[in-house]
């Protein structure tokens, strides 16, 4: 199928994915020693569960996920566990690379529940650049109903071929990777999207697809335009169909996969393989010997690079992903993760350093190349103004950070760089905002609390009153009570007991709507915490104990003095 | 001339206009009870402004009093945890003049912490704290729960050993922390070298 539509804007960056597709794809040697971060991935942080002097070997569990949106860690290296912190564990190779391997299972005749808990242990998750766990994402069919699976081989950042080299490689094992995850989530149709200027992928994949003779595949070659690989563009591309604004793929039936993900999500079932190595591409004019490596995560940049021939003097920055939208990273001293899927050792006249940044002369350049169709000067502007509700009417959030915009501004403008600064502001602002509530809900409870046993208290100094008047007021008329009940005007009791009243039922109905609104929430979102509006309901209840205990308190008031008044 | 003035006329003009008028006030009246939104009265929108820390150092017993006051007429600028961001959301709401704050902002957020070897477990910290956020019982260690802390600082003066300190607030990595240097030259620089390439 070669039927494809259209993304507005885009750019032609030069490409250089020759220098790396061209060696054919090596092991890297195994690392002395490695440094396993426990957050490798999208999500809360694994929690580490082996100790300082354990032994481990390859694919040994060595951290487990915390909560839903989380993923296992396992040892990439046999050895000995040398230190274990809140932010990573490092492991002393013992040079036998013994391997401790789950069972391998047929995906074709297991259960899903089988299979997406082997997912889970493997610590699968997203090799593409996000890193989120593909256990979670295939359990969105929860939700949502998925038809269509897309294999995200686009590819369209410069100097990477990771995925290049994968379907090169294993194109059998990456259309089975696919097929597995399709069953999973119930997808009738596979689709593979590729630009056309990986044409020995394409071969392979054609071939592929021919010998496993699947009618559901289908394989379309998508002209070379960046960024095409952003899972959002593609779905638009292959199948016309076009995710909501701060919506997902899977509100539209879609889910996207990286080939090296489906790959991972193979070797985890048919070979038992915990996600332990990954393709990284190490390329750039300060590399002698560029080209794909499986790599063992945990190993360190610096002795990877030293590897393949790197040339520290004519060196100048290394990035880690690609160039448009990687990181430059300041230091070597950084593992290999989950995510990392290409390491860029540029030279200086490679990626020199960008011009000095001139004020905005609202050509419109960044405007006709957004892919997405926003506003980059107008959030440009904002953005620097800290306008935050203009941001938030120019869409601020659905910015896909690609750097289009920054790469033809004339101007030399970081504008990607403004966008993050602003999200991140939003997002904290967000927390901040959340948190305040929490505190103002938990201080409304205190206060009602505090009203509860303050009015217990009124209503236990009272029954204690009446106890001891009640024996004496039948022979003589109580000295002390008397005075009291009748200083009161008769209508003003009748007047209280009336707005304690409406205070009591005001308070039940402030009690119900505090519990239909949880139940409603609990209903929509059962897995999410509801803390606030458990106190908010706890706070109901405590002002109408009071209003409770009040009303009943001013009856007796009522009762006693029209008792003692005939 | 006297048929147009009659009485009758008059009478029925005054019947049909009343008529109409009550018939649609009510129906009027009846809509707006049936259909009635979410009304937020402005002391809550003034409570939503303020930073919820609940320290009562603007002479009041927390926010929303401090809140019903301001709605009364006091001042905008008792609220030095807010410090002017709060000030000049407060004055842009309720289209008063801000005025600069009375006090010293705090430089950093803050959380209290319990020097647990020296707590008593006397537990007036705990009736101090004005959204819960210390567990401890009576001659029994007490604690502050970091993430409940307003770091409103009012545990700290009833303290009869001094054991409390005001600590800064530490964020998880997880969180944005201000990104100071935007990495150097790595967009826009590929065009350079493509322009000269072309040349």
């Amino acid at each position: 199928m070669t039927l494809s539509f259209d993304f507005p804007g885009g750019i032609y960056p030069p490409e250089r994915k020759v220098r790396s597709s061209q060696a054919p794809l090596q092991r890297a040697t195994l690392p002395e020693q490695v440094s396993l971060p426990l957050r490798q991935h999208s999500g809360r942080p694994a929690v580490a569960c082996v100790n300082p002097g354990d032994s481990v070997q390859v694919g040994s569990l060595i951290a487990k996920r915390d909560g839903l949106i989380s993923a296992n860690i396992h040892a990439s290296i046999s050895g000995t566990v040398t230190h274990v912190s809140g932010h990573d564990i490092q492991i002393e190779s013992d040079g036998q690379d013994t391997w401790d391997t789950l069972a391998p299972l047929s995906w074709r005749d297991t259960d899903a529940r089988t299979l997406l808990a082997r997912l889970d242990e493997s610590g699968v998750v997203g090799l593409g650049g996000a890193g989120f766990p593909t256990q979670v994402k295939t359990r969105v069919i929860v939700r949502h109903a998925i038809d269509t699976l897309i294999v995200n081989a686009a590819e369209c950042e410069p100097y990477i071929t990771a995925d290049d080299i994968t379907l090169q490689r294993y194109p059998d094992d990456v259309l089975e990777g696919a097929q597995l995850i399709a069953s999973l989530c119930g997808a009738k149709q596979i689709i593979i999207g590729i630009e056309d200027n990986k044409p020995e992928a394409i071969a392979a994949l054609e071939q592929a697809i021919t010998r496993s003779q699947l009618a559901s595949v289908t394989l379309t070659v998508i002209p070379t335009r960046y960024p095409s690989g952003s899972e959002k563009l593609l779905i638009k591309t292959l199948l016309n169909r076009t995710v909501p604004s701060q919506g997902l793929p899977a509100d539209i039936g879609v889910l996207c996969h990286n080939p090296g993900t489906l790959l991972a999500a193979l070797n985890a079932v048919r070979a038992g393989q915990p996600l332990v190595e990954r393709i990284v591409t190490l390329t750039g004019d300060a590399i002698a010997r560029p080209g794909n490596y499986w790599v063992r995560l945990g190993t360190s940049m610096e002795t990877l690079l030293a590897q393949v021939g790197l040339d520290t003097d004519r060196l100048s920055g290394v990035v880690q992903g690609g160039p448009m939208m990687g990181e430059t990273l300041d230091t070597l001293q950084r593992p290999v993760v989950k995510t990392t899927n290409c390491l860029i050792a540029a030279t200086q006249a490679e990626l020199p350093p960008g011009p000095q940044e001139s004020p905005c002369i609202r050509c419109g350049a960044c405007e006709s190349v957004c892919p997405v169709q926003l506003l980059p000067q107008q959030l440009h502007w904002y953005a620097r103004a800290q306008d935050d509700d203009k941001l938030a009417r120019y869409h601020l959030f659905d910015c896909i950070e690609c750097g289009a915009c920054s790469y033809v501004c004339p101007s030399h403008i970081p504008l990607v760089e403004d966008y993050r600064e602003a999200k991140s502001r939003l997002r904290h602002q967000q927390i901040e905002t959340a948190k305040a509530e929490h505190a103002k809900h938990r201080f409304e409870f205190r206060q009602a609390r505090l009203a509860r046993e303050e009015a217990e208290k009124q209503a236990r100094r009272h029954a204690r009153l009446a106890q001891t008047k009640s024996p004496t007021s039948n022979n003589r008329a109580d000295a002390t009570a008397q005075p009291a009940s009748t200083a009161m005007p008769s209508a003003a009791p009748q007047t209280d007991l009336r707005s304690l009243r409406i205070a009591q039922s005001a308070a039940k109905a402030a009690v119900r709507k505090a519990e239909k609104v949880l139940a409603r929430e609990a209903q929509q979102a059962p897995h999410e915490s509801h803390e606030d509006l458990e106190t908010q309901l706890a706070t109901a209840r405590e002002n109408l104990k009071v209003a409770d205990l009040q009303l009943a308190q001013a009856r007796e008031n009522t009762q006693a003095s029209t008792e003692e008044s005939p | 001339m006297s048929d147009a003035v009659s009485l009758w006329g008059i009478a029925s003009a005054i019947g049909i206009l009343t008529g109409l008028g009550v018939g649609f006030g009510a129906l009027l009246g009846a809509v707006s009870e049936r259909f009635k939104g979410d009304d937020h009265p402005l002391v809550e929108q003034i409570d939503a402004l303020l930073p919820q820390t609940q320290c009562g150092q603007c002479g009041y017993p927390g926010c929303r009093p401090y809140a019903e006051a301001i709605n009364e007429g006091d001042a905008l600028n008792k609220c030095p945890p807010g410090g002017e961001a709060t000030i000049q959301a407060l004055a842009d709401l309720l289209g008063r003049e801000p005025a600069p704050l009375d006090g010293e902002a705090p430089e950093e957020l803050q959380v209290a912490f319990i020097r647990e070897a020296e707590c008593i477990g006397c537990t007036k910290c705990i009736q101090a704290c004005p959204v819960d956020a210390i567990i401890g019982a009576a001659k029994q260690m007490h604690t502050v729960i970091e993430d409940e802390c307003t770091g409103c600082d009012l545990c700290v003066e009833p303290c009869p050993v001094d054991c409390i300190d005001m600590l800064p607030r530490s964020t998880p990595l997880t969180h944005w922390q201000p990104v100071i240097s935007p990495a150097a030259g790595v967009f826009a620089s590929d065009r350079t070298l493509a322009v000269r390439g072309a040349e």
